[in-house]
């Protein structure tokens, strides 16, 4: 009988209760979006700031002019991309040039800000320029470059407003052989996770006792504000937005109770208990609630998904994790509590409804 | 109009509260991408300035191998003119600096002479101050800045890097002689990068002890620039002249870098790219997010608005059955539920406005530290969109209504 009525309830009233329904399933949604976004913008945010390359140095200590290459071993074991650069004086005809040798089977994730013509990578015999190497030594890309150590196929030309740009960038071994440097190198760049940069470099430190381990302050902690305020930003804007919904919602569920005072007064009129008729409106809210946060959570999901494949489309393995499914049960709860509330406190009045005046008419 | 208080006060509140979450969406959207973008700034010059050379410089690390022409150089005097150009107001900070080494510790090592934060006057009469600090606010000082405001080439203050000053002992108040004169160190500078290796004076200072007054051999400038588009990529000279005119009226990075060197025609700028690019990848990533944020939560309190209103006229099919009845015309009662629904929008708009700017503000306030400044343009926006929302979720019931007989609905009872 009771969940007839409940039932029928719904049934009959389906056009107000669909409003009710939308009101509670769209904060539903909301809560989902907000939460799985805020939750996931850490890591995704973090991840676009790669592009800046290195966030720890790793520099000759005082009394040395080199860095042992082990660095680059010991980094990658602690998970962060590592890169060896050595710089040396070449000669192209009678006139000086830097020659930087570089890694390039590690060198992309730190580089990742260079403009290339041409190719990215050198293999043996091969190198690239600078764009004021090239421009001064009038090079195009499948030509020799006469560098007096040995000739060398110019395969990219690149451009990048830094240091960069006057360096003529052969492979590590070459460089370090044109040096003379074994088993070293002249500088390591490191690119750790930006959360657990104080950790690796400590653990670069400690490992590496005749190495200068140095965070890039500008870089680290630029990306550290910028991550924690996007942040707060939207930590604080989700709670206003849910703060506001929920009002709306429990005004929506009110008014289903303060609607129905003609029905009220019937059922007490035919003696019904007060509190079965507060537990029927209380379970026809809770049907709506359950109900509304499975589907607010579904469309939320979709939505914080399809949030995060468009802003972040440049992070592969993001894209695939952007719902949070850890969401479901804070949402779930938040939204049936509100639906109960917003019923209660309404029901109070089935008590003080008089059937024969409510009854009478207006 | 004034019957059934409760009733209109619900309307207008749930109107109020949509109102509220999209202006507060919008206020922080639209504020929050320009903080982010000032905020990067920290991380130093995104546009590096230098003389037109005819050679190669040969630099590993702030030491030259090789001396650079003589009579390449930006002179001192011209440096303001770069606030001067088309997008000056976008440039937030510049620094520019001569370079020399010398013998420190049975070393050679780089001594920059630079502005910190020096007052000058920029074209136009204003005085402006700017220099390394205004540019580098991620950057560490144990013990002060050097501060000159004023040009005086007897100061005998430097900042030496961290690196530099752990290998040759030194603190804040410890003495280091440069050029065969003794400079007291300020302050320990720590950043990570080649800083780390450095001396800095004051220019002029080492302009008379170089021997090269008013000469300057590069300047580092940042500024705020709109991240790069596809149009800004393309190659200005092949631009027709509207085409011109729109990419060199927008401040993207490149085209900055042109005006700065119509101001300066002795000098190169080139866009720092691992700054300049990094900048407008994060910022569109941040301004993206949260227009998106902000889309949905638009979207909802536009379906919050039209439930409220179309709940209030489902409430009222009773009254409007009655009033057909009564022989009022359809167009009457669309007229009267309409105004009145426009009313409830148009109030409940307003109070949900000024709440949102509040909201956007406290926002901001807590996050950025910063007073937002909501474009003035935002409220009647967000009211407009109110009353129309409110207006369209009150039609689509209200047509329904009327279209029922009468005498149907008055039977069945409300």
């Amino acid at each position: 009988m009771f969940w007839r009525f409940v039932i029928r309830a719904v049934r009959f009233r389906s056009r107000r209760l669909v409003l009710a329904f939308a009101g509670l399933a769209v904060a539903a949604t909301l809560a989902t979006t907000l939460f799985s976004v805020y939750s996931d913008i850490d890591r995704k945010m973090r991840h676009e700031f790669r592009g800046y390359g290195a966030n720890i140095v790793v520099a000759p200590a005082a009394d040395s002019q080199t860095v042992p290459l082990q660095v680059v071993e010991k980094a990658e074991r602690l998970g962060a991309a590592a890169a060896a650069f050595v710089y040396t004086i070449g000669r192209i005809g009678d006139e000086r040039v830097v020659e930087a040798g570089v890694d390039f089977g590690r060198v992309g994730p730190l580089t990742s800000y260079w403009r290339v013509e041409g190719a990215r990578t050198a293999a043996a015999g091969e190198c690239l320029a600078g764009s004021a190497v090239a421009a001064h030594f009038h090079l195009a890309i499948g030509q020799n470059v006469a560098l007096a150590s040995g000739p060398c196929m110019l395969r990219g030309v690149i451009t990048t407003g830094g240091p960069e740009d006057n360096q003529l960038i052969v492979p590590f071994n070459r460089a370090a052989l044109d040096a003379g440097f074994q088993n070293a190198a002249s500088l390591v760049e490191v690119r750790a996770n930006g959360q657990r940069i104080e950790q690796v470099r400590e653990a670069l430190a400690r490992a590496i006792p005749a190495a200068d381990v140095r965070i890039l302050h500008a870089v680290a902690e630029t990306e550290a504000d910028v991550v924690l305020k996007v942040q707060n930003t939207v930590f604080l804007l989700a709670m206003v937005i849910l703060a506001i919904t929920t009002l709306c919602v429990t005004g929506n569920f009110s008014a289903l109770v303060i609607e129905r005072s003609k029905e009220i007064g019937l059922l007490k009129a035919i003696g019904a208990a007060e509190s079965k008729i507060a537990a029927l409106f209380l379970s026809e809210s809770l049907v709506l609630a359950l109900v509304s946060s499975v589907t607010g959570y579904g469309v939320g999901l979709a939505v914080a998904y399809a949030i995060g494949r468009s802003v972040f489309t440049s992070a592969p393995q993001a894209s695939t994790t952007g719902v949070n499914f850890a969401v479901f049960l804070p949402v779930a709860a938040v939204t049936i509590l509100v639906a109960a509330l917003a019923t209660i406190v309404p029901a109070s009045r089935i008590w003080r409804i008089e059937p024969a005046i409510i009854l009478r008419g207006e | 109009m004034r019957r059934a208080p409760r009733r209109k006060a619900m309307a207008v509140g749930a109107v109020a509260l949509g109102t509220a979450v999209a202006t507060a969406m919008l206020g922080a959207m639209l504020e929050v991408g320009d903080r982010v973008n000032s905020e990067l700034r920290s991380l130093g010059a995104n546009l590096m300035v230098t003389p037109k050379s005819s050679t190669l410089p040969v630099e590993i690390g702030g030491i030259r191998y090789q001396p650079a022409a003589k009579d390449e150089f930006i002179p001192e005097a011209v440096v303001p003119k770069i606030k001067s150009i088309f997008w000056g107001l976008n440039i937030t900070g510049l620094a520019p600096s001569q370079h020399a080494q010398t013998q420190a510790g049975g070393r050679q090592i780089p001594v920059e002479g630079v502005w910190f934060r020096r007052n000058f006057r920029a074209p136009g009469g204003t005085t402006v101050s700017s220099g390394l600090r205004a540019l580098n606010a991620a950057w560490r000082v144990e013990g002060r800045w050097v501060d000159d405001p004023e040009p005086n080439d007897r100061d005998d203050e430097c900042l030496a890097g961290a690196a530099l000053a752990r290998r040759l002992g030194l603190q804040p108040g410890a003495t280091i002689d440069l050029f065969g004169e003794p400079f007291r160190v300020a302050g320990v500078l720590s950043t990570g990068g080649e800083e780390d290796d450095r001396v800095f004076i004051r220019l002029e200072v080492l302009e008379r002890l170089t021997g090269r007054a008013g000469q300057v051999d590069a300047i580092e400038v940042g500024a705020l620039t709109k991240p790069e588009d596809a149009f800004a990529r393309k190659n200005p000279d092949q631009m027709n002249p509207t085409e011109f005119e729109r990419w060199y009226c927008t401040p993207y990075i490149n085209s900055i870098a042109l005006q700065i060197e119509e101001a300066l025609p002795m000098a190169v700028a080139r866009p720092i790219r691992r700054v300049a690019d990094n900048e407008g990848r994060v910022l569109s990533r941040v301004r993206g997010l949260m227009l998106l944020v902000a889309l949905a939560a638009l979207a909802t309190a536009a379906l919050t608005v039209w439930s409220a209103m179309a709940a209030t006229v489902l409430e009222r099919r009773y009254e409007i059955a009655i009033m057909q009845a009564t022989g009022a015309a359809n167009w009457l009662v669309a007229a009267l539920f309409g105004a009145e629904a426009a009313v409830e929008g148009a109030a409940g708009g307003l109070i949900g406005a000024l709440a949102g700017v509040g909201l956007s503000g406290w926002v901001s306030r807590t996050v950025f530290g910063v007073r937002a400044e909501t474009p003035s343009l935002l409220v009647p926006l967000v009211v407009g969109m109110a009353v129309a929302v409110a207006l369209a979720g009150a039609a689509q019931p209200l047509r329904r209504a009327l279209s029922l007989e009468p005498a149907r609905m008055l039977r069945e009872g409300a």
